[in-house]
């Protein structure tokens, strides 16, 4: 069977030579005939020949046809007579494939996007059994935060529940081995976190559990990239040792290209806590990312239950400090299904993207829909005659089928185009963050399954007149066809609710893509209370042996600061830590001396900054009360720090907090307030938790966290190169990373919504095109339809206004259905959209009214053509029309 | 069908017996040796040969090669494949079947 179709197949393409061969072996047929029977004596051997032989042209045909080409060469007519109808009408052909295009393009693209960020990232195993352990304090208002050990160690113990539990945190390294010293972003994990994500190494092993012990722990697994990078993906690099930190590692093992989590991590290296990590005191040390495996029978409704358990333990504890803390704080364990988690800020911006490529699917193919009976109600005659003619109800159907054919091919062909091309610019536009580990490659079921719906309506649409005149019967559709009259009626009514459909879908497209353009006009003029113009910031690292002192320490940040401020066009310096929209803040509970605090108060809570003295001149925050830092405080003098005015008014809202001292827990100093300065929105713009802060001085004291910022003041073109040379001079080994405006971090932070927005808007216009497009075909048809009756009115004397206005108002009608309709469905879309809207009304008259005009204007402009061309029927030959 | 008094099938039997006794030969020798043991199979339309062949090289029975004719002309020369000896046996299996069958039907009791 297999073979007898290929037999076929091959043959298909040696067709004119089979036709050749095949004749001349007749030929040679006759010849010999006839050579026998002029031997015989035959008067005319020739032709006796030619008469035993038959009819040599339908002997061919029936030769040919029993390699099955009859019905391949009718299909292939078929299709070149429906290449030809395309070519005729190059207007219908191009809107119909563009539509198809960017309704199928656009909804691959997106769908493709939000598949591997919302359903299936890569690089883990059963993604839908991993969990997110999280940890919240209701009444500090903490929803969410990082587990502390003891609790990480209540989880990874629970096998009944977590066939895995791993804790993870960053380890900013150096890599020491290269001329110049590089910075390395690795992770500190525990030892399951492979088995978490269920990844395999590509060569060698992941770690042991003897090597996640502090002392055992110099061993690390490299990354794909880190693999490629630093060793030339080199496979003899296993068992040989990296300076990290100027500490050896062993490398052990090296991961997949797909193994990428956390995300854009170098390298891992083993947690190793110490036993004393998890000591029942350091419950409340949140500082770990806790990732867990479900069992495969455990559902995560089941897994949250027994988080609730473990905090429900917590509460009642024989360990009364850590039962006290947990009560006072409402604080609790949670879980998350890790794909939510690290899908994030973007999953409902995502969800709203789906909605709205939904939208113009359904324009897509409304208006697909509306173009196919427009065209073939025009050629509802041409069906009628060849009827007539004989043509079979099934020749009929193919012809029809191979017009939708061609279109479906050519669009198909051009949304693969569309959804590559779009896919990839949306993971060049997108915010980087939300797109790492994403690759560019299309679903090919999304691909199919918007395909089909539009070739579904494509096919329902066009078929529909076939299946009139083959039904029917010819007489009618000649009939018909003839005068156009109502059953082209009743087609023109469906296509005007389809017109007035699609109007109503853009307007709501429209309308919410205005609202979320207005909520982002609304952000950006937030008051962050600093000033990032002309900001540069920059981080690095200090390695902990290097500057093990607060002396040491401001020993190279004056150094690299007076360096700073020696350069030209630079006006402020500082080095900080809790820099505005950059990573690595840091917050904690702080004790108010003379103050004690009361078992049923809150513990109160703080953002810590730690900064030099020129940060607030670098930053623009204005000083309020009091002095600021100055560059003789030092390690010896005073312990001195700074809040800002919502800490002021938290905890000292009708007394003077200058003067008081606080201890914040990370250690035993006390601290006296020595002013009150301006409140800064620390990452979120649309959401400042309004938590006040404690500044620090940097001079005063050691740093806490593995990295510092390094934060200029100037003309941008100076900036990085300056800070480059500052800290190149203090210390050669320090290599810099993320060195950025900070103009640019915060608006970074915003660039998930501004990438949404964007979208939506260029969604929204194409809604507008297709329908006014949509629009367009209709009210051309009508006039075309009514050429007879215009001319009829023209030449009884009615004005050109009349029939001007007569036409654009029959648009006018159609859009302002749509209009009402949408006005409805925006209502709902609006109330839908308000949590992803800041400061949104629950409606926005403005945005519903402009764009309402802005659909109304496209309208106008869309019916405007046909009715010049009305104007311009001249009244004789109108009526001599049809 | 131009022959409805001969069975459907006749003729490509008939072929691949031709050809199982003595191949290759080109259509003008099939007909001919056809015609020496069956008038009728080829009497109306010798030409009906040629169709015949198709289907029989459809089905991957027989093989065609072209050569030189002894007047020195171009021909194709059909040869029986294998799969066509096949056929041939189960074909004529099944018509000793199907005429032994009629024949004991026919036989007076």
């Amino acid at each position: 069977m297999v073979q007898r179709f290929f037999r076929r197949f091959i043959h298909l393409f040696h067709r004119e030579r089979f036709d050749r061969e095949l004749q001349e072996e007749m030929r040679l047929h006759r010849d010999l005939r006839a050579a026998k029977l002029r031997e015989r004596g035959e008067p005319d051997p020739q032709a006796a020949s030619q008469r035993r032989f038959g009819n040599t042209l339908r002997l061919q045909e029936e030769s040919r046809e029993t390699w099955g080409w009859r019905f391949l060469d009718e299909i292939a007519q078929d299709l070149r007579y429906a290449g030809r109808q395309c070519r005729k009408n190059p207007l219908f052909t191009l809107i119909a494939v563009a539509t198809l295009a960017l309704g199928i393009g656009a909804n691959t693209a997106i769908f493709s996007l939000v598949e591997q960020i919302l359903l299936k990232p890569a690089g883990i195993d059963h993604p839908e059994r991993l969990v997110e352990i999280r940890e919240r304090a209701d009444r500090l208002n903490i929803k969410s935060m990082t587990l502390s050990p003891p609790n990480f160690a209540d989880a990874r113990d629970s096998r009944q529940v977590f066939e895995h539990t791993a804790a993870e945190r960053a380890a900013g390294l150096n890599y020491s081995a290269a001329q110049a010293p590089q910075w390395i972003s690795g992770s500190a994990v525990s030892v399951e976190w492979f088995d978490v994500f269920g990844a395999k190494p590509l060569i060698g092993r992941t770690f042991l559990a003897e090597e996640d012990r502090p002392g055992a722990n110099r061993v690390v697994v490299l990354s794909h990239s880190a693999w490629v990078k630093l060793f030339g993906a080199d496979p003899a690099v296993l068992g040989r040792t990296m300076e990290l930190s100027d500490e050896p590692y062993k490398i052990v093992g090296v991961m997949g290209l797909a193994f990428d989590w956390p995300r854009q991590t170098d390298l891992w290296v083993p947690l190793a806590l110490p036993a004393a990590a998890f000591s029942p005191n350091n419950r409340f040390n949140e500082n770990l990312t806790v990732v867990a495996r479900r069992k495969a029978e455990v559902s995560f409704p089941q897994a949250a239950a027994w988080l609730k358990v473990l905090s429900d333990h917590v509460w009642n504890s024989g360990y009364a400090p850590a039962a006290r803390m947990a009560k006072n704080t409402g604080w609790g364990m949670f879980g998350i299904p890790f794909i939510d988690f690290t899908a994030g800020d973007n999953r409902r911006p995502l969800l709203v993207l789906l909605g709205a490529v939904g939208m113009l699917l359904l324009i897509a193919c409304s208006n697909i829909a509306g173009l196919m009976l427009a065209k073939t109600s025009a050629r509802a005659l041409e069906m009628g005659i060849r009827a007539a003619l004989g043509a079979g109800r099934g020749r009929l159907w193919r012809q029809i089928l191979s017009e939708c054919t061609i279109l479906a091919a050519a669009g198909g062909a051009a949304a693969v185009g569309v959804a590559f091309g779009g896919l990839n610019l949306m993971l060049r536009t997108a915010p980087e963050k939300a797109v790492t580990g994403i690759e560019a490659h299309l679903d090919p079921y999304v691909l199919l399954f918007t395909a089909a719906a539009a070739i579904v309506a494509l096919v329902l649409f066009g078929a529909a007149p076939a299946w009139q005149a083959s039904n029917a019967g010819a007489e009618a559709a000649l009939k018909d066809a003839g005068r156009a009259s109502t059953p082209g009626r009743a087609r023109l009514r469906l296509r005007s609710a389809l017109v007035a459909a699609e109007a109503g879908l853009a307007l709501i497209l429209l309308v919410a893509a205005g609202s979320f353009l207005r909520s982002f006009a609304r952000l950006q003029a937030v008051n962050p209370g600093f000033d990032p113009r002309g900001v540069t910031t920059a981080m690095f690292s200090l390695p902990v042996k290097q500057y093990s002192s607060a002396e040491k320490q401001a020993l190279f940040f004056r150094a690299a600061l007076e360096r700073l401020a020696k350069t030209t066009g630079i006006t402020a310096a500082a080095i900080a830590v809790g820099v505005p929209f950059t990573p690595y803040g840091d917050a904690g509970a702080f004790m108010i001396q003379d103050r004690p605090q009361s078992p049923s108060e809150p513990v109160r809570q703080s953002e810590r900054r730690y900064v030099t003295p020129g940060y607030f001149k670098a930053l623009s925050i204005p000083l309020l009360r009091g002095r600021a830092f100055a560059e003789t405080d030092e390690a010896q003098s005073e312990l001195v720090a700074l809040i800002d005015e919502n800490l002021a008014r938290q905890y000292w809202p009708n007394e003077n907090p200058l003067g008081q001292r606080i201890r914040p827990t990370f250690g035993q100093d006390f601290y006296t307030v020595i002013g009150i300065v301006g409140h800064v929105i620390g990452s979120d713009l649309a959401a400042d938790s309004g938590k006040g802060s404690i500044y620090f001085n940097l001079l005063q004291m050691k740093i806490a966290t593995p990295v510092a910022w390094i934060v200029a003041k100037g003309a941008p073109a100076s900036l990085a190169p300056a800070i480059r040379a500052a800290v190149h001079d203090a210390d050669p080994t320090q290599p810099l990373r993320n060195l950025k405006s900070l103009d640019r971090s915060v608006s970074d932070s915003l660039a998930p919504r501004a990438f949404a927005m964007w979208l939506l808007g260029l969604f929204a216009v194409l809604a507008l095109l297709m329908s006014a497009l949509g629009l367009y075909g209709v009210i051309g048809y009508s006039v075309a339809q009514r050429t007879r009756e215009i001319g009829i009115r023209i030449a009884m004397g009615a004005s050109r206004r009349s029939v001007l206005i007569s036409i654009l108002a029959q648009g006018l009608r159609l859009t302002g259905l749509g209009v009402a309709a949408g006005f409805a469905g925006s209502l709902l879309v609006q109330r839908a959209l308000r949590s992803q809207l800041f400061e949104a009304p629950a409606f926005d008259p403005f945005a519903f009214v402009v764009m309402a005009a802005a659909l109304l204007a496209a309208s106008l402009a869309a019916s405007y053509a046909p009715a010049i061309r009305a104007l311009r029927i001249d009244p004789l030959s109108a009526l001599r029309y049809q | 069908m131009p022959n409805e008094a001969i069975p459907p099938g006749t003729l490509d039997l008939l072929i691949l017996q031709t050809l199982a006794r003595a191949h290759p030969l080109h259509g003008f020798q099939i007909a001919e040796a056809i015609e020496h043991r069956s008038e009728d199979v080829l009497r109306v339309e010798e030409g009906s040969l040629y169709p015949a062949l198709q289907r029989l090289l459809v089905n991957g029975w027989i093989a065609g090669d072209w050569g030189k004719t002894e007047g020195n002309r171009r021909a194709r020369y059909y040869r029986l494949k294998p799969a066509g000896r096949k056929q041939l046996e189960r074909e004529l299996f099944h018509y000793r079947r199907v005429s032994e069958a009629i024949g004991k039907i026919l036989q007076p009791a």
